[in-house]
């Protein structure tokens, strides 16, 4: 019986310190947690604010006005053709279909 | 030992049995008893009190490991700001177009500043455009705790602030709503208040379909963002063409638009002048309102193309002739072309020649009801919102007689929005279904088109008809034309309605326009409002000489974003 009661007792006070431990343990990690959040909520402000900026830099009249000045402009009809007529090897270059066997 | 056994002091082992006790003996031996019993009552009343304790720490301790503790927090007499948290707004590619940011506003609690004066001297120097006075009049009440001074500072300001170290002033965190590209598409994304509530154009229409977050501090949007039609490369295309073609003609302000035929979609949208959505005044500015949808003008011979296609679905042929030689009288009045034929016209000719009497006679045909019930099923005179917000009512004649219908035939009488004409356009081009237009992306495979207005056939008439008057010479709208890319379309001349009659010299100059004409895609409408003769026009306003060159520059320019790249 005193065994009994001394073994109830000493396991009282263990689970006491440990549950005291486990409190304290669960409000550092809380507290982590908060900072975590409080990083995210930090980032996710910086990334709206960078990504206005980019936006902001990569504005078409911003873009166009570079384009200019290194010479860039919509294109325009003869810029443009097909690979048949401007291969210079004309249909040698054809690939028949025996050749593909 | 115990097991009630007393070994008395002084006896032998073996040796207890009952003694002759003396009775001084015998009552020290009932002291003893009774001394010891009362040890044990009181290291049990100490061993129970001890247990209890522990037990109630435990207790305890349970109880904030099960539960817990709230944090404590110190609460602000000041009232929290109640925000918005709204989604981006981005463009069919991706790109964004609005979004909310976290800066700081600037806030003082009057009851902990030492020297007011100083505060609003030193406040000015580092905010150049803040107001002394407002600011000394916002801390003077010293029983406040709180007073806005300054919302919404830069980076670079607050950090300015901060660097003075003054008393009773502090920082809160706030979203404010960002536009990176500034004015562009300004009337269509619209605005929000402080509060980042919207109050017009897109921004409205996030409110209204609750994808807009009450929030208390400076929290973003979880949503995901709302993708528009617009693209903002060809946007800034048309708002760029449409400011030179301003500055070219000495127009008071200019329109532009761009929609696939197919599904309704607003590719671009402007008016000039434009507005900044953070700008509040340019909102009550009348020069900058929206013209594309806020406003109605008579268009004229743009209108013409309605008629054409109305005269087809009555069963007339392109081909078939009209005497337009003559000016033609109706309920008093006389209609006359500005250049007349002095040759009996076919249908496909008066569409070419933009004769006023040829599209008369043709309305004529058809009939007033005819003419309603067909401006009703464009959906030219029935309401119309976009998520952009109401387009302007048309403004219908009171009475609609033979005249009525006669200039409406050539864009007189009827007032309209632009965009709302565009979108009755729209059916006259891609087969003759009904679209809305809409400022959203849409998937066109997924749209189905159901609401057929003209017949197939018509449709292809007036395709033909406004490639004609681009691609051949004698057409008005030659001037539109883009080499390697089939382009058509339909010029209108209207004269402002003023005081006693129209104004001669002031006109609203525009170009219907589509591209390519063999299956055509994309619809674009041009409108110059109030142009200027100049020498390269030869002193001539009308739309031939300025709407239709701004359209095919327009065109040329915008075909290989939208994927038409020339031949």
């Amino acid at each position: 019986m005193r065994i009994l009661l001394t073994l109830a007792v000493a396991m009282t006070l263990l689970s006491a310190f440990t549950l005291y431990a486990v409190n304290y343990d669960t409000r550092d990690l809380a507290a982590k947690v908060r900072d975590r959040e409080k990083a995210i909520k930090a980032a996710r402000r910086d990334i709206a604010i960078l990504k206005t900026d980019r936006a902001h830099l990569a504005r078409p009249d911003r873009i166009a006005r570079h384009a200019r000045e290194l010479g860039l402009a919509p294109a325009k009809r003869g810029q443009f053709d097909t690979y048949r007529s401007s291969n210079p090897f004309g249909r040698a270059m054809t690939v028949r279909s025996e050749d593909k066997e | 030992m115990s097991n009630g056994i007393i070994i008395t002091p002084g006896l032998a082992d073996g040796a207890l049995r009952r003694p002759e006790r003396s009775p001084d003996v015998l009552q020290q031996a009932r002291a003893f008893q009774a001394e010891r019993r009362a040890a044990r009552v009181r290291s049990l009343v100490a061993i129970t009190v001890m247990g209890l304790a522990f037990l109630t720490i435990a207790g305890q301790l349970v109880r904030l490991a099960m539960q817990g503790q709230t944090e404590q927090r110190i609460s602000v007499s000041a009232p929290l700001a109640t925000a918005f948290a709204r989604p981006d707004i981005i463009d069919r590619q991706g790109r964004l177009m609005a979004s909310d940011i976290v800066m700081h506003s600037l806030v003082a609690d009057p009851h902990v500043v030492l020297d007011q004066k100083e505060i609003a001297d030193k406040l000015a120097m580092v905010l150049p455009d803040l107001n002394k006075k407002s600011v000394l009049n916002a801390i003077a009440d010293k029983t406040k705790r709180f007073a806005w001074i300054r919302r919404r500072l830069s980076d670079a300001e607050a950090q300015r602030v901060h660097d003075l170290g003054l008393p009773g002033l502090d920082f809160r965190p706030e979203l404010r709503r960002s536009y990176p590209l500034g004015r562009s598409a300004g009337h269509i994304l619209g605005s929000v208040n402080i509060d980042n509530k919207g109050l017009q154009g897109i921004e409205r229409y996030l409110d209204e379909r609750q994808r807009v977050e009450p929030v208390h501090g400076p929290s973003l949007s979880a949503q995901p963002p709302l993708r528009l039609s617009l693209d903002v490369a060809v946007q800034h295309a048309v708002e760029e063409e449409l400011a030179k073609a301003m500055q070219r003609y000495s127009a008071a302000a200019a329109v532009g638009l761009i929609m696939d035929v197919n599904t309704g979609e607003i590719i671009a949208a402007a008016s000039l002048p434009g507005l900044d959505p953070i700008i509040t005044d340019e909102h009550f500015d009348k020069d900058r309102i929206d013209r594309l949808a806020g406003g109605t003008y008579e268009l004229g011979s743009v209108f013409k193309t309605i008629t054409a296609a109305l005269a087809f679905e009555g069963g007339i042929a392109p081909a078939t002739t009209l005497d337009v030689r003559q000016p033609l009288e109706v309920e008093g009045y006389l209609i006359r072309d500005l250049h007349p034929a002095g040759r009996p016209l076919t249908v496909s000719e008066i569409f070419l020649k933009s004769s006023n009497v040829g599209a008369a006679m043709l309305a004529l045909h058809d009939g007033r009801q005819r003419q309603q019930a067909f401006l009703e099923k464009l959906g030219l005179t029935t309401p119309l919102a976009t998520e952009a917000g109401t387009v302007a009512p048309a403004s219908l004649p009171e009475s609609w007689g033979d005249i009525e219908t006669v200039t409406i035939s050539y864009g007189h009488g009827l007032a309209v929005a632009p965009l709302q004409f565009a979108a009755a356009s729209a059916a006259l081009i891609n087969g003759g279904y009904r679209v809305k237009p809409t400022f959203l992306r849409k998937s066109s495979r997924t749209e189905k088109r159901t609401q057929r207005v003209i017949a197939p056939e018509t449709s292809q008439f007036i395709r033909r008809l406004l490639r004609e008057n681009v691609a051949s010479k004698t057409g008005t709208g030659w001037r539109a034309d883009v080499t390697g890319l089939e382009v058509g379309g339909k010029t209108g001349t209207a004269e402002i309605p003023g005081i006693g009659g129209y104004k001669a010299k002031s006109v609203i100059a525009s170009f219907l326009g589509a591209f390519p004409m063999d299956k055509p895609r994309y619809l674009t409408l041009v409108s110059l409002f109030e142009p200027t003769g100049t020498k390269k026009t030869d002193g001539r306003i009308t739309a031939s000489r300025n709407a239709a060159p701004t359209t095919g520059r327009i065109i040329s320019r915008v075909s290989p974003l939208l994927g038409f790249l020339p031949d």
